[in-house]
């Protein structure tokens, strides 16, 4: 009899133990997002990487008030919407099954929108005119990917023509990782990411 | 004996409590090594404290200037090093080129910012807390000239 509550003992400690060990585990704070904008240039052998943590953009961003930028709010021009329902678009675009949008194609620039996999996509391709006969590269391509999540917090303020930066960095923060811009010419290539990693390699 | 000995105790506890607490801001450390014409180190390690302390004894009309430029830019500046004291530690800016290399990091509590090239190399360590309190103590003169 006393063996047995010896071992019930035992066994209620372990589990209590086990417990805290796991509640411990479950508190832990979520890793930090980092915002990682990486340029290269390879004719001049440089390379810029910053790397910012989401939390800290999203702490400083309220305290700015200089210019269009104000409570972590940007003002745009209303003559930059000029009557556009914008948050109706984006209502149409978020119930709209993964397509093309919007294809354009010209001489010189190629332009793609489309919708997929829940995120909103550009692509641009760009030939410089001017610089054709150059064999050496003269082109300049811009693939931009956000998560529809963020355009949509980005728009989210009560004003037609103001945009919530902290509010799209915090969707941002929330979401998985993903590869934001890249621009690539003949010799620059610039990416935006964001990730849990705290530098760029 | 017994009250020298009681003395002795009493001032090597004092001096220990006096250095744990101008160490507690954690310290600054500077090295720089020039490699040309000469080699030439520098190497400079003090308590951090010491700065937000100096700062008393700079004459008011000299920051003048200074202290109100910085005041408007206070509060994203306390929003910034609160939260970097809060982060793990992370590479913050990283440039290359063919002749330099320029990191900044945050490592532990301080921001570490490092230079090097063909001639020089150049390592500044500074507490992040230190950064804050020499900040608030600069915003603080301003508004005691300005009252």
């Amino acid at each position: 009899m006393r063996k047995a509550t010896q071992l019930a003992g035992a066994v209620c400690l372990l589990v209590a133990s086990a417990s805290g060990m796991a509640a411990s585990v479950f508190a832990a704070p979520p890793p930090e997002r980092y915002l990682h904008v990486k340029v290269e240039d390879a004719k001049e052998g440089e390379s810029v990487n910053v790397n910012l943590p989401l939390s800290i953009a999203e702490k400083i961003l309220p305290t700015v008030n200089k210019g269009k930028l104000h409570d972590g709010h940007v003002t745009i021009g209303s003559a930059d919407l000029d009557g556009i329902d914008v948050k109706g678009l984006l209502d149409a675009i978020r119930t709209a099954p993964d397509n093309e949008f919007v294809t354009v194609k010209q001489k010189d620039q190629d332009v793609r929108i489309a919708k997929s996999n829940g995120n909103l996509i550009v692509h641009v391709r760009c030939i410089d005119q001017d610089k054709q006969s150059d064999k050496q590269g003269n082109k300049q391509n811009v693939d931009v990917t956000i998560p529809l999540k963020v355009v949509d917090a980005l728009f989210s303020t009560a004003k037609d023509n103001e945009l919530n930066i902290v509010a799209a960095l915090h969707e941002l923060s929330d979401a998985g990782d993903a590869l934001l811009v890249t621009v690539q010419d003949a010799s620059q290539h610039v990416r935006v990411w964001v990730d849990s990693k705290s530098s760029s390699d | 004996m017994v009250l020298l000995g009681k003395i002795a105790l009493g001032i090597t506890g004092t001096m220990l409590a006096g250095v744990g607490a101008i160490c507690s801001q954690g310290m600054i450390e500077v090295s720089v090594v020039e490699r040309q014409p000469e080699v030439h180190h520098v190497y400079v390690i003090a308590p951090a404290m010491l700065v937000p302390i100096a700062t008393h004894f700079i004459p008011r009309h000299d920051l003048g200037d200074a202290s109100q430029q910085l005041r408007p830019y206070m509060p994203t500046i306390r929003a910034a090093l609160d939260q970097l004291q809060e982060t793990e530690d992370f590479v913050m800016v990283d440039v290359k080129d063919r002749n330099q290399h320029v990191e900044v990091q945050k490592i532990g509590g301080s921001l570490v910012i490092d230079v090097k090239d063909e001639n020089e190399t150049v390592h500044v360590e500074t507490p992040v807390r230190m950064i804050s309190s020499t900040l608030e103590q600069l915003a603080d003169k301003e508004s005691a000239t300005a009252d």
